[in-house]
């Protein structure tokens, strides 16, 4: 569609569709029935007239009816390459890219200009989008822990208020059933709204995923190997990890991202030393989740991501902030780190990651909670070496065998409560994970893997999943 | 207001200063026209004629075979001439990337072969490293014989492979049209 075509159907609009108004079209049916039955029961040749003017109506109803469907059939049509209207499938606006090509042919040139303009113009303001994972763990030595689980089913949405700015939204079902006797739970994984500043930065504001790591922001099934995402970014990144505040984004030229911003962060205060939540996650048992989050300590984080030469990412990142949250007398802060490098050479997929937390002035926090299981450490960290290759590909079909070797430790040391007081350190655990994600198609996976752990052996576990993204 | 300290003020100045000095462009991430890069691919050319390619039903399946989704039968292509001689021909197309248009310019030389790659609207919030160079040379002197598959003779840009992908596609696409309409004479 040509910005003429616009301006004549603009143009043409109101001239037209005020006539054809469905409400004023029964406004003058509901008229003429009313006349009708005000001349009362017994026939007249004005009655006679009427019914006449009635079929006529009718007949002239008939034909706006038909005039009506074409114009909104071209409104439908023009509404596919214009901004600002209802939801559309993220298909319409790459078939209607491709319609401009054609159907500016005739236009005057030059052409190809226009297709540039009506996609500028026409992206869909709102986006649907979501993904899920829904896998089976089978422990190998203990099969009466083997469990099938709809792991997560995510809904996102994204829309577009205006070509700088937007609204990121993502709602997530974790375990198949939410309710106050099912293990389920509801989540907002994100909700923020983005602003572009200029060609470099833009700005977010609302809960947003903290940049950190390799799989935090981009945790879809199909963007990582293995049934289950790896340990490292889950025990000490506790990937799907978000905080609400204020990040700036800052894009450049020779392929610096660069992420910052000052966000809500943890509540110390969470931790339960009588669970066993603490040793699998530190983190991850202590994140607020921007639900009521106390919001006394604020957190400062950055990361920054090198993407310059095609296939090699290379980053770091570091998020700080006191966790006391003004509940007890204590400061304690919590520091966490990583630092990463993913390189996808042609068929090869390798990455690298190291991520380091850090909990300050845990032993006045611990000296109450001596006793329990499950002390605060003052130290965690983890990190891992896999490599992926695609060895088969058919169309859309891939299949991808992978290798992983992870060690980490959630509890690699604790802060000094005297002798006898002070808990040892944890053992740090080895996973050893070999499997094949298999790419049905772009969008979705089927993933297998056997698991061996290296400290808690009863662990070892054979997993099944199928993933989708969208 | 009176319980800020002189050091959250100093930060609400600077976040403000921040604000008001940020340049603000109508169209944030359009980075070209389709006219300066068809002169940016051609600087040599004097003149680029607009051509509109039309495809029968038969070569629709030629480029079905090719491995390459049509997607349209009517394609806009810039013919770049010096003197009347062809240089080459300029394609604009719209990818979506992961929820948005990516708008690029392909690049083509008489022989087929693809001379540059320009992209002139990103919106996506992640991925914006396919506009850099070293991602849009891979496709240079790449012609419709090439894989042209991200995670074949095309790298990936870690976080972005929708965009990557569709983009590739993209591309590929317009490689074997232009190829298809070399051969059938249209472009002569």
């Amino acid at each position: 569609m040509t910005p003429g075509h616009n301006q004549s159907f603009t143009a043409r609009e109101p001239a037209v569709l005020p006539s054809l108004r469905p409400s004023r079209i029964a406004s003058v049916l509901v008229l003429a029935v009313a006349v009708t039955c005000a001349q009362g029961q017994t026939p007249t040749p004005t009655e006679a007239e009427l019914a006449r003017k009635l079929d006529q109506l009718a007949a002239e109803l008939a034909a706006v009816k038909a005039q009506l469907a074409t114009l909104q059939q071209q409104r439908a049509a023009q509404a596919a390459q214009s901004p600002g209207t209802a939801a559309q499938t993220a298909q319409a606006p790459a078939s209607a890219a491709s319609a401009p090509p054609g159907s500016a042919a005739s236009a005057q040139p030059p052409a190809a200009p226009i297709t540039a303009e009506a996609a500028a113009a026409g992206g869909p303001s709102t986006v649907l989008s979501g993904y899920a994972e829904i896998n089976y763990n089978r422990p190998t030595q203990q099969t009466e822990n083997a469990q099938a689980d709809l792991r997560r089913f995510v809904l996102g949405m994204q829309h577009r208020f205006s070509p700088t700015t937007k609204m990121v939204g993502e709602i997530e079902v974790e375990h198949g059933v939410s309710s106050a006797d099912d293990p389920g739970e509801v989540e907002i994984e994100q909700a923020y709204i983005e602003h572009q500043l200029g060609r470099t930065w833009g700005v977010r504001g609302g809960l947003f995923l903290i940049p950190a790591g390799l799989l935090n922001e981009n945790h879809e099934p199909t963007a990582y190997y293995g049934v289950e995402r790896n340990f490292v970014e889950t025990a000490i990144i506790p990937t799907t990890w978000r905080e609400g505040g204020v990040q700036f984004v800052g894009q450049f030229d020779n392929g610096i991202t660069l992420q910052t911003g000052i966000s809500t962060g943890f509540d110390i205060n969470k931790w339960d030393a009588t669970s066993t939540e603490g040793r699998e996650s530190p983190l991850g048992s202590i994140h607020q989740e921007m639900a009521l989050a106390k919001a006394r300590d604020l957190s400062l984080f950055g990361a920054v991501n090198w993407r310059g030469m095609p296939g090699v990412l290379v980053g770091g990142s570091v998020f700080s902030g006191n966790a006391t949250q003004g509940q007890v007398p204590t400061t304690s802060r919590v520091t966490l780190w990583d630092a990463h490098a993913r390189w996808t050479p042609g068929r090869w997929d390798l990455s690298a990651l190291y991520a380091r937390g850090t909990i300050s002035d845990t032993a006045a926090l611990n000296a109450p909670l001596v006793g329990n299981p499950t002390l605060i450490p003052s130290a965690f960290d983890g990190y891992y070496v896999q490599g992926a290759y695609k060895v088969w590909s058919r169309q859309d079909y891939a299949l991808s065998p992978f290798v992983r070797w992870e060690r980490f430790n959630t509890g690699k040391s604790y802060a000094d409560l005297g002798p006898g007081l002070t808990p040892p350190a944890l053992p740090t655990e080895t996973v050893w994970t070999a499997g094949a994600n298999f790419q049905v198609t772009p969008g979705v996976v089927v993933k297998a893997d056997y698991q061996w752990f290296s400290v808690n052996k009863n662990s070892n576990r054979f997993d099944l999943g199928l993933g989708w993204s969208f | 207001m009176s319980g800020f300290t002189p050091a959250s003020n100093s930060v609400v100045v600077t976040l403000t200063t921040a604000l008001a000095l940020a340049p603000t462009a109508a169209f944030a991430v359009d980075y070209l026209s389709a006219d300066e890069a068809a002169k940016l691919m051609f600087p040599q050319a004097d003149r680029f004629e607009p051509r509109t390619l039309a495809f029968d039903a038969e070569q629709l399946q030629r480029l079905q075979a090719a491995g390459v989704s049509p997607r349209s039968a009517r394609w806009q292509v810039r013919v770049a001439q010096r003197d009347g001689a062809t240089l080459g021909y300029v394609v604009v197309d719209d990818v979506i990337g992961k929820f948005e248009l990516i708008t690029y310019a392909v690049g083509i030389g008489s022989d087929g072969a693809v001379r540059q790659v320009e992209v002139l609207s990103y919106r996506e919030s992640h991925g914006h490293e396919i506009r850099l160079p070293a991602w849009r040379r891979q496709f240079v002197g790449k012609d419709a014989s090439a894989p042209l598959r991200v995670g074949e003779d095309i790298a990936n840009i870690s976080g972005a492979t929708l965009s990557c992908s569709h983009v590739t596609e993209g591309i590929k696409r317009i490689v074997t049209v232009i190829e298809l309409a070399r051969h059938a004479g249209s472009l002569a």
